[in-house]
């Protein structure tokens, strides 16, 4: 047994049966907006996390290749159920705000007013900018393989250069006791983490580090490809969890 | 929010303002203060006393403020659980061959209420305080699997969005014919998956007992928790099933203005 949604059915309310739809509405945007902020960032911080929390993670590496790839995962299993059975082109958008909603609470509250961490130093990132063009995209295409491929892509190609002006202030040289640091490290150096020795920072290593100015976008394009694949994976993952299905035991 | 057949007659008369679908809505709204209320006091604790007794385990002064509200979180766990589920459990509706379309559609909202209330749950636990988690682990050495967050966030958020989840679960098993004909497989994923976080607190600090520190967030170690989290994708299906049987039962109710 499973629900299907009678379609001729679908005529429009009014009175008090348009008011009820509407309330209906609103409950499920409540429900939707905390559900999407602690599962979408319990899922991100613990997949993405160090490189979102820390100024100093943000590197032209790791940052711009882990971030879109894990952050590609909710907005795609979302859009499979809002934009297919529903028509709301929002689905990414709905979660990556959520998300950024979540880390900003927790940015200020849990690291600044708690811990002391100065908020420079755990300013979240943003995929807003990307999240639209593929809510855009999936509405104007209507096609799961074209957002795919070319949404997939924005979303990660888009990243590094809609984060520039919030992060690239913290990028500037400066020398450090004979050595070249950016501004980043130094936030490292001065508010110790006791639990994050250095040795562990996964930043600029082997032989990319030597391409100088071109780390970034191969970064960005690596991860525009894994994101194609990443995308059409998690939406049929969303398609799976949206089963409505009832069984007779389990 | 918990209403039987042999109270409709009593909810529809209810002489307020709120219309027939949203009889239980200050209840939703009390949940969401009382919630409210009980987190934001929780954090406030954690500031007043975290640093001053919640860095050393082996100090009288931790048994006296962590370990003291860590007993009384898991009786407050046992009270609620035994109380809410009871609750639910003894006050079944029995007759649900018998139950008006216009109950039904008011059940659904209650539903969806009782989802929202463990939504804003997981709210608390999957984001604010999972994540504080690494703040707090970042500035104090862990010698305990008791830390000033950990007794916060695994011993009582972890618990208390399961209870509500299973508060969900039965409310919509006892109340409505679909899910007391069959079991909604997207609600049970919705409500087992994320219980499975909670299991997974066992794997988490054993992988702690190699690395007391919170070296690297995205580790392998907290990859139970990640997976436990996407079953709330879930969701989805409850709100298709839910739509579903309301455009059903919408149409078998006569138009009102």
């Amino acid at each position: 047994m499973s629900a299907q949604i009678p379609i001729s059915t679908f005529n429009p309310y009014r009175g008090e049966k348009a008011r009820l739809v509407r309330a209906y509405d609103y409950l499920i945007l409540v429900l939707a907006l905390f559900l999407f902020i602690g599962s979408f960032h319990l899922h991100f911080a613990l997949t993405v996390g160090d490189w979102d929390f820390w100024v100093d993670w943000k590197d032209r590496q790791w940052w711009p290749l882990v971030t879109p790839l894990i952050g590609i995962t909710f907005p795609a299993a979302v859009q499979a159920v809002l934009w297919d059975k529903f028509r709301l082109p929002l689905g990414a958008t709905l979660c990556v705000a959520a998300l950024l909603l979540g880390t900003w609470v927790t940015r200020v509250f849990a690291y600044h007013y708690w811990n002391y961490f100065p908020i420079n130093m755990v300013l979240p990132a943003t995929m807003v900018p990307g999240a639209l063009v593929l809510d855009t995209l999936l509405m104007l295409t209507n096609s799961l393989t074209i957002t795919s491929i070319f949404g997939g892509a924005a979303f990660a190609l888009l990243f590094y250069p809609t984060n520039w002006p919030i992060f690239g202030m913290f990028h500037q040289a400066v020398e450090y006791h004979n050595s070249q640091l950016t501004v980043a490290d130094l936030f490292g150096f001065q508010y110790i983490r006791t639990g994050m020795p250095e040795y562990l920072r996964i930043i600029e290593r082997g032989t990319l580090r030597t391409y100088g100015q071109y780390a970034t976008p191969l970064a960005a394009f690596c991860s525009a490809l894994l994101c194609s694949l990443m995308y059409p994976l998690w939406w049929y993952i969303g398609k799976w969890f949206a089963d409505t299905r009832y069984l007779k035991s389990i | 929010m918990a209403t039987t057949t042999e109270h409709v007659s009593l909810s529809s008369e209810n002489p307020k303002s709120l219309p027939w679908y949203l009889i239980d809505l200050p209840k939703y709204l009390k949940g969401f203060g009382i919630l409210t209320v009980i987190y934001v006091g929780l954090r406030l604790y954690q500031g007043a006393f975290a640093i001053e007794h919640g860095l050393d385990s082996t100090e009288p002064a931790f048994e006296q403020y962590w370990m003291r509200l860590f007993y009384i979180e898991l009786a407050i766990i046992a009270a609620v659980a035994g109380g809410f589920w009871g609750y639910l459990w003894t006050t079944r509706d029995r007759n649900l061959e018998q139950l008006a379309p216009k109950e039904e559609i008011r059940r659904y909202f209650t539903l969806t209420m009782w989802i929202s209330i463990y939504t804003f749950a997981v709210y608390w636990a999957g984001s604010y305080f999972a994540e504080q988690d690494n703040s707090w682990h970042q500035v104090a050495i862990r010698d305990t699997p008791f830390t000033a967050n950990h007794i916060i966030e695994f011993y009582f958020n972890f618990p208390l969005y399961v209870i509500l989840g299973g508060c969900a679960w039965l409310y919509a098993r006892t109340r409505l014919p679909l899910y007391a004909k069959g079991i909604s497989l997207p609600l049970t994923l919705a409500v087992f998956g994320p219980f499975m976080i909670l299991v997974s607190v066992g794997f988490n600090e054993w992988g702690h007992t190699f690395w007391f520190r919170e070296e690297f967030f995205a580790a392998p170690i907290h990859w139970g928790f990640v997976i436990g989290v996407w079953f709330a994708l879930g969701v989805g299906g409850i709100l298709l099933q839910g739509v579903t049987r309301l455009i059903e039962l919408l149409d078998r109710i006569p138009d009102a203005e």
